[in-house]
């Protein structure tokens, strides 16, 4: 690889084993690859200096420049590594529906609550290989849905409505099998927020009463 | 003064000479290519029997709502093409096949457009399946389409030793990929459904793909093959770079923002998710964990100084490599205490770009005795590539 630190004499006819990489070119050729190495390094500093201000804190620049930073960033280079920071979740966020089935008889009965995220818990302990639909589907799909509502549980936008169709399918989904020989008609979802206990060797105490938010009845 | 300058140019002069005559890293892209291959084949496998619900046209997030929600981000997915179920396992089993391509190094340029297309199409189709692994490997799998990842350890560069250089593009796979994927593209275009950025990166890369095929087979030594050759060595060393300063960035946001969280700070972060009902598959064995404050308090401290010095150490390789070897032991300790397993590999993945040479080529080559014990007496010969000056 020592060949290419001396460039050969200009004009010369290329030696029969190429010279790698630049050095072996002829002058115009060389013009075009020195050419790129500036596109290309400019544009992989471009990227790196955009995802950086992305990942950043907003800041002065990122500020300034927010609109180029999302056009470029938006939507395959999104990127979010606030992995359990800056605090972890410290409470269980349990999901739960319940179903207004018509029967086979024809009668109108409200089932229990049926805690849909202990199901995904069941299905995740002692599995070395969890899915991403006891996992993230649920889990995500309420994360999505408080995101994107306000207290009154009120949608803000596009948004808003997409997350409550999604969350109204997957609790159709699981709910349905529940009761085959009658129609879900209309389900509710609620959450149940439990803070997980202060560890016993701190000396802090935790409120680990169970909170509820429930939403509206929703129609299938 | 003089000196300076001409000191100067003496060091861009052999900066320009590396990057545009060596695709660095051999080993190192190879071993990326080969995790995130394998992370993601796995992945696929994993969930083959819950594929429809996570991703087909009548699962929750159907493809309906899928429609409505890319209508505004405008996210890449060859699944919006057709809502047909038939569709959509066309797709999945492409992204499997593509996933194995990609693993042995099989054609690599094409499959790694083709595995990249399959995450795409797949994570963009339903974003709120996913978590921070898939986050990694749709970056790692659009970055890998840049690298000449199949120097070693593939398929290709077993062809390329056997029958030399010159004829590696030989056989009728790659004009027969190459026009599979043009018809896919072309239709693609011809329908409007890219945006501008990705019609032009396809017609980049389809074109520079047949030109190279041209220029292989019909002028191996001719100056059209050296300048391609540049400019690949350009990309590919381009697409290393950001590979790794991405991994950076990774652990630098992850380190950065823990510091500033009270939970970090009085060292029982750790504590909380070992206690969440979906990041506990072993309560036993995170309630052990979670039952020794001295415990958690180093791990928490732990991890977060980990991640904030990693960027730093890459300025002295022996501590490089001592925290390498710290945060992959870590990430295989996640994988099985918080049930991610996916998201771990891919982390392993990631970090095993800054794995040193003499390093991967020692494991190479145990591997390949291993292989050639197992499978069969006489087999190829060992890498003849030149092993390059470690990093």
């Amino acid at each position: 690889m020592d060949s290419n630190e001396h460039e050969p004499a200009e004009g010369a006819a290329p030696p029969s084993p190429r010279a790698p990489g630049i050095a072996g070119l002829s002058t115009p050729y060389r013009v075009v690859a020195a050419l790129a190495l500036g596109a290309i390094a400019v544009a992989a500093c471009t990227h790196l200096a955009l995802v950086f201000l992305h990942v950043a804190p907003a800041n002065t620049l990122s500020k300034q420049h927010a609109q180029t930073i999302d056009g470029w960033i938006y939507p395959e280079f999104e990127q979010n590594w606030k992995l359990f920071a800056p605090n972890p979740l410290q409470q269980n966020i349990a999901v739960e529906a319940r179903a207004e089935v018509r029967g086979a008889d024809g009668d109108v009965t409200t089932s229990g609550w049926h805690d849909l995220s202990a199901e995904d818990a069941r299905a995740i302990r002692h599995s070395l290989l969890p899915s991403h639909i006891r996992q993230n589907e649920l889990r995500r799909a309420w994360d999505f849905f408080t995101g994107s509502h306000d207290e009154n549980n009120e949608p803000n936008g596009e948004r808003g409505r997409l997350s409550e169709e999604y969350l109204r399918r997957i609790a159709v989904n699981r709910l349905a099998p529940r009761h085959p020989d009658g129609t879900v008609l209309r389900v509710q979802l609620r959450s149940a927020s439990t803070s997980v206990p202060a560890p016993k060797w701190s000396d802090e105490t935790t409120d680990t009463q169970t909170y509820y938010r429930e939403l509206p009845w929703w129609t299938v | 003064m003089v000196d300076g300058v001409k000191r100067a140019r003496e060091a861009a002069g052999r900066v320009a000479a590396q990057v545009t005559g060596q695709a660095l890293g051999p080993y190192q892209s190879a071993v990326v290519r080969i995790g995130f291959a394998a992370t993601w084949l796995f992945f696929l496998l994993r969930e083959f029997p819950n594929r429809a619900e996570l991703y087909g046209p009548d699962g929750p997030w159907s493809w309906a709502l899928a429609q409505r929600l890319i209508d505004s981000n405008h996210a890449f997915t060859v699944l919006m093409w057709s809502g047909s179920g038939l569709w959509f396992e066309i797709v999945y089993a492409v992204s499997v096949l593509a996933s194995v391509g990609l693993l042995l190094g099989w054609r690599t340029r094409a499959t790694s457009v083709l595995f990249m297309i399959g995450v795409l199409s797949l994570q963009n189709r339903s974003v709120f399946m996913g978590d921070g692994g898939d986050n990694v490997i749709h970056l790692m799998a659009i970055y890998l389409v840049l690298t000449r990842c199949a120097q070693v350890w593939s398929l290709d560069a077993r062809r390329a030793r056997t029958r030399g250089s010159a004829t590696a593009t030989a056989g009728a796979a790659g004009p027969v990929l190459w026009g599979v994927l043009g018809a896919v593209f072309a239709y693609g275009a011809a329908t409007g459904r890219f945006g501008f950025g990705w019609l032009a990166a396809f017609a980049a890369l389809w074109v520079v793909g047949g030109l190279w095929w041209m220029v292989d087979r019909y002028e191996p030594e001719g100056e059209g093959r050296a300048v391609l050759d540049v400019l690949a060595n350009l990309l590919h060393n381009a697409g290393m770079l950001v590979i790794m300063v991405e991994v950076c960035l990774i652990y630098a946001t992850a380190g950065w923002y823990k510091i500033q969280g009270s939970r970090w700070q009085d060292g029982t972060a750790l504590y909380y998710p070992l206690g969440l009902d979906y990041f506990s598959p072993w309560p036993a064995l995170s309630a052990l964990v979670a039952g020794s404050g001295t415990l958690v308090m180093l791990l928490s401290y732990g991890t977060v100084v980990v991640q904030v010095a990693f960027p730093f150490t890459l300025f002295n390789r022996r501590i490089k490599n001592v925290l390498l070897a710290v945060m992959m032991l870590e990430h295989a300790g996640i994988a099985v205490l918080l049930g991610l397993p996916f998201f771990s590999m891919a982390m392993i993945a990631a970090d095993a770009v800054f794995l040193p040479t003499g390093f991967l080529v020692w494991l190479g080559a145990r591997v390949a005795v291993r292989r050639r014990r197992a499978v069969e007496p006489a087999a190829d010969p060992a890498e003849p590539l030149p092993v390059p000056a470690p990093r």
